[in-house]
């Protein structure tokens, strides 16, 4: 008896043995089979993102607000006709205070009529009233600290090595989380992929060694674009640091914004 | 192994139920989890970068345009415009860059200068801004203004 | 050129934005909040699904004798309840097809990916497992008594275990005792983290606040309860039944006592946003008195709360002057209100936060379409689905025609 079933555990082992070495490249063939279901591109590989870190900034007292930035994206990024923006300028209208009011200012217009893509209606103050006016762009902030991908689901969203803040469009769920969680109004959900949209800082131009779209076409170069890790020569971003005291949009929420502006308005958030 | 039989048969069943489904989520987890996960550290498809670098571009940049109008580029540099970038005006370049033609790309109109040159009051004082309606009544800006050099006189 | 120039300078703006006041970022303004009544339900059903198993686990775990016969019923309800709960989330999804994806790879920092894993826990191994160990011995009877497919349904249900002896009753009874008990924080656990997707926006400060979970939970247990008050009336009016008065007096008590807390939780919420009136305030106050008017001070509040209060409060204090009739209908008015005023909470926050612009400057519109994903029609279906689902259950296991052992709890 007690021969009988050391006998059996031991054909016991054999076969689990003999089974796992034969599931085992089962196993492996089934999954280079999901492998090539699931990647569906042989994309080049010369890029390499952990050598670079991209940033931007915005010096908005150069912005003369004539959209071409927006309208470049939206053909540049094939982004959807309608209320859908990667990029916008907002123009702000500070009135001046009513006489004897005792304010430093009187009220805050803002207005983004499609984008800015197609310029602004004359202001709906006569310009006599006007304090201050002037125009901000506006994008992905680059947070450190992005509540957007803190919160997307499935790892669909993320900060690249590089510093870009990326979308993967073929993993999105779109369940609109990473849209309510970013302060900054700079994503939306595309009505013709059903996923979630936003600015990628142009990755398929910045990873061939062109500026993104709309820094390209800014004739004011309001918008400065850089690698923080092989600056040019002269480079126009470190230069800009330097020469410019600089502020971030919502600072109070944490999020740490790696887009930074000079010249703006404590009105503008 | 013995213990296990004298758990409770409701205790067992249920023990078995949960085991397979804790099975069932790993293998599934092993062949859907996409094989470039977690490639660069971070929790996302490394494979996602490469894709969305791969996309065609519609802008061709400056540069690409240099190579067949260098005479217009190097007059564009030496002027006020040198700033701008020639799709900022001639409109996104990437298909006249690969199929050189006439009709596909813009060759600038009139409202272009009028984009950024319209008097704004939101408009910074030290951009040259005009109203258009005193400035001149005829009809073409390049009458007195060439673009490429807006300094020199026609 | 003229006619170019013109169009330069004026600027024709070519896309009719949808109605807003104030400035909107351009991305936000759609036709429709982003999410919208699909993602109302979600809490809504999420919530009665965890305050009806708390309302069982005041049977099971703190041994309230009186409550034994809604017992099995709203563990039934919570269960049905649970399985619609994440439709509405799968059907807002822009790729449904791809909801996996939150269980294969799961991003830890996203209270949405762990829904996959609190929902299948609560689900299977709380929920499940509790129905069963209730009605194991119950299956093994009828499946030996009912003939046909029913017969064979309850035989696959004992899982094979046919055990029909007094000793594993008893451990059947000692498991699920164990099982409520973990079943409580469970049930906090996937209410709770509902309302922490929302709490957790630091950007919506409609939203991003702390009390946010623990107000989610609360009106989850009001809602449940009252789901459970007009189930149990419900059911024992379709049986032309007489309703247990001690066990219905029983249920409006625990119901008031709830209904205190989460009152009181929601007013301090409120007390707070005023007083410290911090970024924001305006926008929201002036959402609250122009947007939400008819949702927040109608229907939460008035409806939703202050009657309900009222009622029950009265009960509480003059019982026994109250014909039996009279406090049938109080309770029955009562529970309604208060699962109408739960879904104009949720209607609140979800839309509520999403009426106005990230900005803080301006002021969105929403109307509700009728037909299409996010519709009345859509809402209404998905709101009945689960009632559907119940009906089937209470046919299946709380039929009268099946003899049972009254699931009477051994003590030991």
């Amino acid at each position: 008896m007690k021969n009988n079933v050391s006998r059996r555990s031991v054909l016991g082992k054999i076969t689990a043995a003999v089974a796992g070495v034969l599931a085992a490249p089962v196993a492996k063939a089934a999954k280079t089979v999901t492998e090539k279901v699931l990647v569906t591109t042989e994309a080049p590989k010369n890029y390499d993102p952990s050598k670079h870190r991209w940033a931007m900034a915005i010096d908005a007292s150069r912005c003369i607000g004539c959209g071409f930035c927006a309208e470049a994206c939206k053909k540049e990024n094939h982004v959807p006709e309608g209320p859908y923006f990667r990029t916008w300028v907002e123009r702000y209208i500070i009135t001046k205070p009513a006489p004897d009011s005792g304010a430093a200012r009187g009220e805050t217009l803002v207005d983004c009529p499609n984008g800015g893509m197609h310029g602004y209606p004359e202001p709906s103050v006569p310009k006599e009233e006007i304090q201050h006016s002037f125009f901000v762009p506006k994008l992905c902030n680059l947070c450190k600290h992005s509540p957007c991908t803190q919160v997307c689901p499935v790892g669909a969203t993320f900060d690249a090595p590089d510093g870009a803040v990326l979308i993967d469009p073929k993993y999105c769920i779109g369940c609109g989380f990473c849209i309510q969680a970013c302060p900054y109004g700079c994503r939306f959900l595309s009505p013709v992929t059903k996923t979630a949209e936003k600015c990628t800082l142009c990755y398929h131009r910045i990873t061939r060694g062109l500026k993104p779209a709309c820094v390209e076409v800014c004739p004011t170069q309001a918008r400065i674009f850089g690698d923080m890790k092989n600056p040019v020569p002269d480079d126009p971003l470190q230069k800009f640091y330097q020469n410019n005291l600089l502020v971030s949009l919502k600072p109070h929420l944490g999020t740490e914004p790696r887009m930074l502006y000079a010249g703006i308005d404590k009105e503008v958030r | 192994m013995r213990r296990l039989f004298i758990m409770p048969p409701q205790l067992f069943r249920i023990f078995l139920l949960a085991v397979g489904i804790v099975a069932a989520y790993l293998i599934a987890r092993y062949f859907l989890t996409p094989p470039s996960f977690g490639e660069y550290g971070g929790w996302y498809r490394g494979a996602a970068l490469a894709e969305l670098a791969t996309r065609d571009r519609v802008y061709a940049g400056k540069k690409a345009c240099e190579e067949c109008h260098g005479d217009e580029y190097a007059k564009l540099t030496k002027h006020e415009h040198k700033s701008l970038a020639c799709e900022s005006c001639h409109g996104p370049g990437e298909a006249h860059g690969i199929d050189p033609r006439k009709d596909n790309i813009d060759r600038s109109s009139y409202a272009a200068c009028i984009r950024c040159h319209e008097a704004n009051p939101s408009r910074p004082k030290w951009h040259k801004q005009i109203v258009s309606k005193n400035h001149y009544t005829g009809s073409k800006c390049t009458e007195c203004h060439l673009p490429h050099s807006p300094s020199e006189v026609p | 050129m003229t006619n170019e120039v013109a169009n330069a300078v004026t600027n024709i703006v070519e896309v009719v934005m949808p109605h807003f006041e104030g400035y909107a970022y351009p991305n936000e303004a759609t036709q429709q909040p982003l999410w919208s009544v699909l993602i109302v339900l979600y809490p809504y059903i999420t919530g009665l699904v965890a305050g009806a198993f708390i309302m069982a686990s005041l049977v099971r775990v703190f041994n309230v004798k009186a409550l034994e016969p809604v017992y099995r019923l709203s563990l039934l309800t919570a269960f049905a309840f649970l399985l619609c709960a994440p439709l509405p989330l799968l059907f807002h999804l822009g790729h449904p097809e791809r909801c996996y994806e939150v269980m294969m790879t799961p991003h830890l920092t996203s209270p949405m990916a762990i829904f996959g894993f609190v929902y299948a826990w609560y689900l299977m191994a709380v929920l499940l497992l509790e129905l069963w160990f209730d009605y194991r011995r119950d299956f093994v009877v009828w499946s030996e008594t009912t003939p046909g497919f029913q017969g064979l349904l309850y035989r696959l249900f004992t899982v094979g275990v046919m055990d029909e002896s007094d000793e594993a009753a008893q451990l059947d009874h000692k498991y699920g005792h164990i099982l409520s008990i973990v079943g409580i924080p469970s049930a906090f656990l996937l209410h709770g983290y509902v309302g922490f997707i929302f709490g957790s926006v630091k950007a919506n400060p409609w939203w991003g606040n702390v009390l946010m979970p623990i107000i989610f939970i609360m009106s989850a247990m009001v809602s449940g309860i009252a789901l459970c008050v007009f189930n149990y009336m419900v059911l024992t009016w379709i049986r032309r039944k007489k309703v247990d008065m001690r066990c219905l007096d029983v249920m409006g008590m625990y119901l008031f006592y709830a209904l205190v807390l989460d009152a009181a939780i929601e007013a301090l919420d409120w007390i707070h946003r005023i007083y410290s009136a911090e970024e924001g305030f305006q926008v929201m106050q002036y959402m609250a008195r122009e947007k939400l008017f008819y949702t927040l001070s109608l229907g939460q509040v008035t409806c939703g709360t202050l009657i309900p209060l009222i009622l029950l409060g009265l009960l509480q204090l003059i019982r026994r002057r109250v014909p039996e009739l009279q406090r049938r209908r109080m309770y029955f008015a009562s529970a309604m209100l208060i699962l109408i005023g739960v879904l104009a909470m949720r209607w609140n926050v979800v839309i509520g936060g999403q009426l106005f612009s990230k900005s803080l400057r301006g002021i969105m519109g929403y109307k509700m379409e009728f037909a299409g994903l996010e519709g009345w029609l859509m809402g209404g279906v998905l709101l009945c689905l689960p009632f559907v689902i119940l009906t089937v259950m209470v046919k299946l296991f709380l039929s009268e025609r099946l003899p049972t052992d009254g699931h009477v709890p051994h003590r030991d």
